[in-house]
């Protein structure tokens, strides 16, 4: 029987996994946009996405648009690989569980 | 890790990621107010230039809608998300509306500008093209049936008269400027609703 994976632990967070998956689907998105989707507060989106970035899995942008900061975030090339790889090993798994049910 | 994992969560985890890459390729242009804004100018400048100031009313109205059109598109879509989809039927627009800039500019001061039917089958042409563009992009049939109109007054223009082609040319700015104007508004609120509804 082969081996079953090991699901990435940065990405498997739940809102992180959102953030990531978000993220995968546009160039670039606003702060505010990225809470409004995920229905979650300045703090807990601010911590997720700062490991995100520890990680290397997002990069961040400051910047001012008529006068008003505006913090973009957007999806690396790690990143993309890292959610790939993660949707792939959430595949082998259910269908693991598939099996032996 | 994951052998305390069950399918279920497994299923959720798959759900998610799945409704997530859906809302963010979900499109949240809101673009509905700008066709309206551009037919809208259109009819200024053919009014503007019948009334017997040809020269100054399509540069000036076309400014005028361009600047407004840079105001209000800046404020819309600050905090929306940019996607590759947004960005190339953006650029269409973009290369569409300077190319029909500078070439009808030159026409005007060259003083070649005086066929009316000439005049309208380069413009439809162009928006048709446009259109033609975007509609393929977005594999949208009702953008497509408004290519088909330009196209079909481009045609037109080149075997009636000016004062014919002119007609035809205000009544394509109608439909496919005014009325896809107004459908494309009530189309973005209904999703805007859906949306509303479904994360309630």
């Amino acid at each position: 029987m082969p081996e079953l994976p090991e699901l990435n632990p940065v990405i498997h967070g739940k809102l992180r996994l959102a953030l990531l998956s978000l993220l995968s689907g546009v160039e670039e998105a606003e702060f505010t946009w990225l809470r409004a989707r995920t229905g979650s507060t300045d703090g807990n989106l601010g911590a997720q996405l700062l490991k995100l970035e520890e990680a290397g899995y997002v990069a961040v942008e400051k910047r001012f648009v008529q006068r008003k900061p505006q913090t973009l975030y957007r999806m690396t090339e790690a990143g993309r690989v890292a959610l790939t790889e993660y949707v792939q090993a959430l595949k082998q798994l259910l269908g693991a569980a598939i099996e032996s049910a | 890790m994951t052998g305390n994992m069950d399918e279920m969560d497994l299923n959720e985890r798959v759900s998610l990621i799945e409704s997530m890459i859906a809302e963010g390729r979900r499109t949240t242009e809101s673009w509905g107010w700008m066709f309206v804004l551009w037919g809208v100018a259109y009819y200024v400048a053919i009014a503007w230039s019948l009334w017997g100031h040809g020269a100054a009313a399509w540069p000036v109205t076309m400014i005028a809608a361009s600047v407004l059109t840079g105001i209000l598109a800046g404020r819309k879509t600050r905090s929306r998300p940019a996607t590759t989809v947004g960005r190339a039927i953006g650029s269409v627009w973009m290369g569409v509306g300077i190319s029909m800039f500078v070439v009808f500019m030159a026409l005007g001061i060259s003083g070649r500008l005086t066929d009316t039917g000439l005049y309208v089958a380069v413009a439809a042409a162009m928006l048709g093209t446009a259109n033609l563009a975007s509609s393929m992009i977005l594999r949208w049939k009702v953008q497509l049936g408004c290519a088909v109109v330009w196209l079909a007054t481009a045609v037109a223009a080149c075997f009636v008269s000016g004062a014919q082609a002119m007609i035809v040319f205000v009544i394509a700015i109608f439909l496919c400027q005014i009325v896809f104007g107004f459908y494309g508004t009530a189309r973005e609120a209904g999703q805007r609703k859906m949306r509303g509804a479904a994360h309630a």
